[in-house]
């Protein structure tokens, strides 16, 4: 044992020396390090610096963190539209329609679903991007869908961009409520967004993984390599939002309550304020479309349809009213092609 | 250029060689391994090794130290000390304690600073098992113990209920988080008595407060973003609390008890904050209802608040990282 000891001590020392004379003689004369002592260098390098990096970030789900960061550091200020734009016009970016309902992200239907509510016009942006173009001062780009761009600025995050828009068009589709029936909208609307919607993550991204490729039109090459990468950062964002912690019984269960309120309140009420749709329909028809278009044979679509149906007849009564197109966007899916 | 590529070429080769012929040393006789190559095998055992650790050390459940002794049916209520300022620094601890007071369900209190089980706070025990998340905790409690604050209420009262807590809990709360976190880390300091080597805890614990509060999608906002997210929440709740007493009427029930736990911490963790501001000068039925419930509920707030324990680095680090 001693003398491998002192052995494992030598060599330790002589590795010290190496690695000495090494850095030395990267500094002093380059030329003199032999092309594979050069790449033993830069290869152990990298690994150790690629260990510190992943050690500090890989953790997170922030290997966007860092891509933000950088993006962040030496991103350009251009936007999509450049120097074409027209003034006052909505430009709403979000990934192309499916078969199975227009947008894929609960986020991008209720801003849409707003949008028409409120009369505003906007031009779909259709790309596969979750940054906006512009570099990322922490404020703008928050590296999600849905965002806009409205006279040349990018804006994030749905709830902002309708408190903007409702002042920069002089909208407000809560109008005919009374200031403890908008705190109770607001209340559902952070229900749903915070918290229901998280179980529906669960359920499309991680429990039914393998309808992926065919939900988002996707080769199924593409879903299975992505697949570690994906699951691993949703399950790290929601472990660091809480619910991750759960079981999948336990968020089953959340979801069965959260569900289990928005019926109850709607109750027989064509929306969910009363005889007028307000701001909270777009939110949760935003939530539940999802739900019951794109998420068949799933517990979640059984409670909306089976357990609390009168869910399912809201979500129809929003769609023949605000998306009349949703025949043609959806045909115009590739799948038809 | 050719030349170039030869030689990346040859060096490709001999490095590809040293490779093999390290990783065969490594196996036949390690003793025998020249420095050089048991650098070329730690390099990429280590980055192996990190990655792997990544995937390992996120699924685990947090092990937590039960009681060898325990009586039946006896909650076992696990949450840190108390601060100067407040009974329990996590708006959970508090709104779990309102609770098991609302509810009359007697319990023995163990202050630590210890992670529970899905490695948050509070915690409790229950007739040999470990059990986190209060909701949860809530719910098992009703059932076990025949309870039912809201029994009162009507189906679509205890709707408006749960979309009032989870406000609370899934929205406001991550402001809270952002305000003690980031912005004003330093008056954890003085808030937890924290001893300078604390502080640096508490400085590598605000790295995972930031990641989660990104996870979450707050962390994505700007400080006036989600001050203004914040005061919309409180205003929410002022506005529906209105003139009654408690937040679904004349007596209190479940909701009461977490929005209590969050309002606390508004009311009372950030002294000089635009919380602060926001219950006592813009809505102040909100510090009136606060007053209300620490009355009722809390008569040893004075008392409890009086033993406040300093931070243990110690406790804290163990429960995080063993």
């Amino acid at each position: 044992m001693s003398g491998s000891l002192g052995d494992v001590q030598g060599s330790l020392a002589a590795l010290y020396e190496n690695l000495q004379t090494l850095v030395l003689l990267l500094f002093t004369d380059p030329t003199q390090l032999s092309y594979g002592q050069a790449f033993v260098l830069v290869g152990v390098s990298v690994l150790l610096v690629a260990t510190v990096v992943w050690t500090f970030f890989g953790r997170q789900n922030g290997t966007m963190v860092f891509i933000n960061a950088v993006l962040r550091t030496f991103g350009t200020g251009q936007t999509k539209t450049g120097a074409g734009f027209t003034p006052g016009k909505v430009y709403v970016y979000g990934p192309p329609s499916v078969k199975a309902i227009p947008s894929l992200f609960p986020f991008s239907m209720k801003l849409e679903t707003y949008l028409r509510m409120a009369d505003i016009p906007y031009q779909p942006v259709h790309v596969w991007s979750t940054q906006g173009p512009k570099v990322c001062a922490y404020t703008s780009c928050n590296g999600k869908i849905p965002w806009i761009e409205y006279n040349g600025e990018a804006m994030g995050d749905s709830g902002l961009i309708l408190e903007f828009l409702n002042k920069e068009k002089d909208v407000d589709l809560n109008q005919s409520l009374s200031e403890a029936d908008k705190a109770v909208s607001r209340a559902f609307t952070k229900m749903v967004e915070e918290s229901t919607y998280w179980g529906l993550v669960q359920s499309r991204y991680m429990d039914n993984y393998g309808k992926l490729h065919d939900l988002f039109e996707l080769p199924w090459t593409v879903m299975f390599l992505v697949r570690s990468v994906g699951q691993r950062e949703i399950r790290q964002m929601m472990r660091g939002h809480g619910i991750g912690r759960h079981s999948k019984e336990e968020i089953e269960g959340i979801m069965e309550k959260d569900l289990k309120a928005i019926s109850s309140f709607l109750g027989a009420k064509p929306y969910l304020m009363g005889d007028e749709p307000t701001e909270v329909d777009a939110a949760v028809f935003g939530q539940l479309s999802e739900i019951v278009w794109t998420a068949p044979d799933s517990y979640l679509h059984r409670i909306v349809t089976v357990d609390y149906p009168n869910l399912l007849v809201y979500c129809n009564r929003i769609k023949d009213r605000y998306w009349s197109d949703w025949d043609q966007l959806t045909k115009k899916s590739k799948k038809d092609k | 250029m050719s030349e170039f590529l030869g030689n990346t070429q040859g060096a490709l080769a001999a490095l590809y060689e040293i490779l093999q012929t390290s990783v065969l040393q490594l196996f036949a006789d390690p003793t025998q391994l020249s420095p050089n190559q048991s650098v070329v095998v730690a390099a990429p055992a280590m980055f192996v090794g990190a990655v792997l650790w990544t995937f390992w050390s996120g699924q685990r459940r947090t092990k937590v130290k039960l009681r060898a002794e325990f009586t039946p049916g006896k909650v076992y209520y696990h949450a840190p000390p108390p601060l100067k300022v407040i009974p329990c620094h996590t708006p959970f601890g508090m709104k779990l304690e309102t609770y098991l007071r609302m509810a009359d369900i007697p319990y023995e209190t163990m202050y630590s600073w210890r992670m529970g089980p899905k490695g948050k706070i509070p915690w409790i025990e229950y007739n040999g098992e470990a059990m986190g998340d209060s909701g949860l905790i809530i719910e098992f409690l009703n059932r076990e113990k025949g309870v039912d604050l809201n029994q009162s209420l009507s189906e679509a009262d205890k709707a408006v209920s749960r979309a009032f807590t989870k406000m609370g809990e899934e929205n406001t709360y991550w402001g809270g988080v952002r305000n003690r976190w980031i912005d004003n880390l330093d008056q954890m300091q003085e808030l937890m008595e924290v001893s300078w080597i604390g502080m640096l805890l508490l400085r590598s614990l605000r790295v995972k407060r930031r990641r989660n509060l990104w996870a979450h999608g707050m962390g994505r906002h700007s400080k006036d973003e989600i001050e203004g997210i914040v005061e919309k929440d409180v205003k929410a709740i002022s506005t529906f609390l209105g003139t009654k007493p408690y937040l679904m009427g004349d007596e209190p029930t479940e909701a009461d008890a977490a929005v209590f736990g969050q309002l606390s911490e508004v009311c009372c963790a950030f002294p000089g904050s635009y919380m602060e501001r926001l219950v006592t000068v813009e809505y102040p039925n909100l510090q009136a209802y606060f007053n209300r419930m620490k009355d009722r509920y809390w008569p040893d707030w004075g008392e409890l608040t009086k033993t406040s324990v300093p931070l243990s680095v110690i406790e804290v680090l163990s429960s995080q990282y063993l």
